[in-house]
């Protein structure tokens, strides 16, 4: 098949998909403000063509949920997720962005709580609830002492920009709906190994710790270099694995996101990292201090 | 735990599950949003929102992810993105206070310098008039007292 082939059934096989980004298109050409300041066109216009292209680029998927309550989440936190992005950017009041951009965070949990991350969508929504509030505090401090500024009414050129984004989006869609075998569902790893070798280890604690179950324990780290050695020599066996982080796979008993799982990647296989993390932390802190203005300087 | 049905296509090879492949494309339409913004948009602030929103596209393809493989790293590699998104958000604010304290506006094409050198001068519009009030004439609390005397500064900035 050749190039021309293989792209004219590309467009007809995503036909719907195509006609709802336009749609989606024009509804954000309509709400972004023009180059001059000029009164808003009304939202209404622009806010049906949205929701109307991001309705039917959903739906082009031809998929569902094998539980209708997930499906009835998927598609409101979806939708409401993608229209208040779509507002957010178009909004000409920056209290009413940083309104919008609230509802799209809390949308985006729900939708990692459908994606078997519970822990990170409690995290995020704590995280980003003090974010927006000290946006909110920036936004009254700065924005609005001098009314309704003249670079919220007028944005750059969004005709080369919004095409170029949905291309983009277009290109990753595509791409990744022809992703290859090897980025597919993987199983779950049975758990015998790791139930033997925490058996083991449960007859061999069991009189330095009392108490402590074998499946509460956390192996130490010869242990687990054993499970990685028995666990490289049947992936050996039977076919190859790519995955060497053994601690951070989920298992039958501990599926995705499952706190445990998570704790035992987070601060196994990626200890180092997690130090790393809390450096940064440190000092980014520090260069905020040093680049927010003093008062003795004459700031604020 | 269950294994949820995959798609197979034409050419025999395992695809992605259509549910999967659905909030994939959700966290890329996320990160296309936030791009059109970052690029278009003038106020600091919405700039910085705008990369947060991108983050939050990433975020969920890397959770996405995670669970197509049947493994932790993804959530554990998000975690490590919210951190570097803290940080991020907590200097870009001091950033945006540091030039805000230079230019008297949030307006991000006063920082143009480092343009390339054949590239025009972004307009930069004259200072927007206040807006008229939609509360017509707001009362004003009569003047009283002395005007306070103005405190010699005790640090000279430095140079």
């Amino acid at each position: 098949m050749s190039g021309s082939e293989q792209l004219t059934a590309l467009l007809q096989n995503n036909s719907v998909a195509i006609v709802s980004m336009a749609l989606w298109i024009f509804g954000i050409l309509w709400m972004m403000p023009g180059r001059k300041v000029t009164p808003s066109r009304g939202v209404i216009p622009g806010l049906v063509l949205t929701l109307t292209g991001v309705a039917g680029l959903l739906l082009s998927f031809n998929a569902v949920y094998a539980d209708v309550s997930e499906e009835v989440m998927f598609w409101a936190f979806s939708i409401i997720a993608l229209v208040c992005a779509t507002l957010m950017i178009t909004a000409r009041n920056p209290v009413y962005a940083a309104l919008f951009f609230a509802l799209a965070t809390l949308s985006t949990c729900g939708l990692f709580m459908l994606q078997n991350a519970p822990f990170l969508a409690a995290a995020t929504v704590i995280v980003y609830a003090g974010a927006v509030i000290v946006t909110f505090l920036f936004v009254i401090m700065l924005a609005q002492q001098s009314g309704a500024a003249g670079y919220d009414q007028t944005a750059g050129r969004a005709a080369p920009t919004v095409l170029a984004s949905f291309v983009l989006l277009g290109t990753v869609s595509v791409l990744v709906s022809m992703a290859p075998p090897e980025i597919s569902t993987v199983p779950p790893v049975d758990d015998s190994l790791r139930l033997a070798g925490a058996a083991t280890a449960g007859e061999d604690a069991a009189g330095t710790a009392p108490g402590g179950g074998a499946s509460m324990r956390i192996a130490p780290v010869d242990e687990l270099l054993a499970q990685e050695a028995a666990a490289a020599a049947a992936a050996e066996a039977n076919k190859p694995e790519p995955v060497v982080n053994l601690l951070s796979r989920a298992t039958v008993s501990h599926p995705v996101g499952s706190m445990k799982g998570l704790g035992r990647s987070l601060f196994g296989d990626y200890l180092f990292a997690v130090e790393l993390a809390g450096t940064i932390l440190l000092i980014a802190c520090i260069g905020a201090i040093a680049i927010a203005p003093r008062r003795e300087e004459g700031a604020l | 735990m269950e294994v949820s049905p995959m798609l197979d296509a034409a050419d025999g090879l395992v695809r992605i599950p259509a549910e999967d492949l659905r909030t994939l494309v959700v966290g890329a339409a996320l990160f296309a949003i936030g791009a059109i913004g970052f690029l278009t948009r003038r106020n600091l602030i919405l700039l910085i929102l705008c990369g947060e929103l991108m983050l939050h596209g990433v975020s969920l393809s890397l959770v996405t992810f995670g669970k197509l493989q049947n493994n932790n790293e993804g959530q554990a590699f998000t975690i490590f993105l919210l951190t570097i998104a803290a940080c991020e958000a907590g200097l870009a604010l001091a950033l945006v206070l540091a030039l805000y304290r230079s230019a008297r506006s949030l307006d991000v094409r006063l920082w143009t310098e480092l343009r390339e050198a054949d590239v025009a001068l972004a307009p930069i519009d004259a200072p927007a008039a206040v807006a008229a009030s939609s509360y017509g004439e707001i009362p004003k609390l009569t003047p009283a007292g002395a005007e306070p005397a103005e405190l010699p500064r005790r640090n000279k900035p430095r140079k």
